[in-house]
């Protein structure tokens, strides 16, 4: 920072969206799969 | 098509005109096209029309066998964000004093945002569920708790990774960042009640009172930076903020809430196959069964 404005940065951009997008794409994929183990899980006890 | 997704896609549509058609036509010297009505109502009907159209889908959503809708909002999510994301990285101006650090606010904005409309999508669920008994509340309810505190882990991530080059510090106890930890941890703790309850009644009642309780800390988070003095800036308008900033936050404000909503649909049917096996009546046991012959 140089008088009072931020330089720089983008490392800290990238890492923001880096991790939203990583979060995002994680918990859907492993919704995706729990699902699917929920939906076989409900068939088996059928 | 089934009619019944026309509301939803015709509340979609308005919001995507005023968020999206109508400021890209002003950016391009188009007039007219937003009757007149002035950018702070455009924005509040964009805001309004989007979130009725995604909540329309949930309502809808019967907690069936058909993951369709869930798959059409969350590919209209990703488009959105993908959008926004490269606007926003790509296309937009740095911020005059926050350089390029400010394009973090593309992603933490909405997931702010998200974050608490997931948490009072769970407390509707909740009342609801009190008043009916319906079992699809009870799943929508875990559904978007389990979502709300994604978003809310991701919010506090990225206000970490602003803070840092903007306070110098990755986390201070500031009244707003206090009181959104306070609500993630209080809608974690419902989630490890959730599941350390067997009894799917006792689980359902409890957890929906507690639910309505740590609902107190949204109002809480949302005004806490008007309440204390608070590090935290305060909520801005459009008319505080450029309109060069105004495409890539709608954009990514549609992505993370056409995939909030998929997800808590998909997340609300995993809890409805485990209440359905919960709740089917035990299979007669050998004995009874002997007894009955």
């Amino acid at each position: 920072m140089s008088q009072g404005l931020v330089t720089g940065g983008w490392n800290f951009v990238i890492a923001a969206y880096g991790i939203t997008a990583a979060v995002l794409i994680i918990y859907g994929v492993t919704l995706v799969t729990r699902l699917r183990e929920a939906k076989s899980r409900a068939a088996e006890e059928r | 098509m089934n009619k019944r997704v026309v509301p939803g896609i015709v509340l979609l549509a308005i919001g995507a005109y005023f968020g999206f058609v109508v400021t890209l036509a002003t950016f391009n010297g188009v007039a007219g096209l937003g009757f007149g009505i002035p950018t702070g109502i455009q924005a509040a009907i964009a805001a309004t029309c989007a979130v009725l159209g995604a909540l329309y889908f949930l309502t809808i959503d019967d907690v069936g066998d058909s993951t369709a809708p869930a798959a059409w909002l969350a590919g209209a999510g990703v488009v959105c964000f993908a959008i926004g994301s490269y606007i926003g990285l790509f296309v937009a101006p740095p911020e005059q004093y926050m350089g390029e650090v400010q394009r973090i606010m593309y992603v933490h904005v909405p997931s702010a945002w998200c974050a608490l409309l997931a948490m009072t999508i769970a407390f509707a669920s909740a009342i609801l569920f009190l008043l009916r008994t319906d079992w699809k509340w009870d799943a929508r309810m875990e559904g978007s708790i389990e979502v709300g505190v994604v978003l809310a882990f991701l919010l506090c991530c990225q206000g970490a990774i602003w803070a840092k080059p903007t306070w110098g510090v990755w986390w201070d106890w500031d009244p707003r960042l206090t009181t959104t930890a306070v609500l993630l941890f209080a809608f974690l703790g419902i989630l490890a009640l959730r599941r350390f309850v067997d009894d799917p009644v006792k689980r359902g009642i409890w957890s929906a009172v507690a639910t309505i309780i740590a609902y107190v800390d949204v109002p809480i988070v949302y005004f806490s930076v008007r309440w204390w003095n608070s590090l935290h800036q305060q909520q801005s308008n459009p008319g505080t903020v450029s309109r060069q900033f105004w495409l890539p936050l709608r954009a990514n404000a549609f992505g993370i809430l056409f995939l909030m909503v998929a997800f808590i649909m998909l997340r609300a049917r995993i809890s409805a196959l485990r209440l359905k096996t919960e709740l089917a009546p035990p299979p007669l046991a050998e004995a009874q069964l002997g007894e009955a012959v």
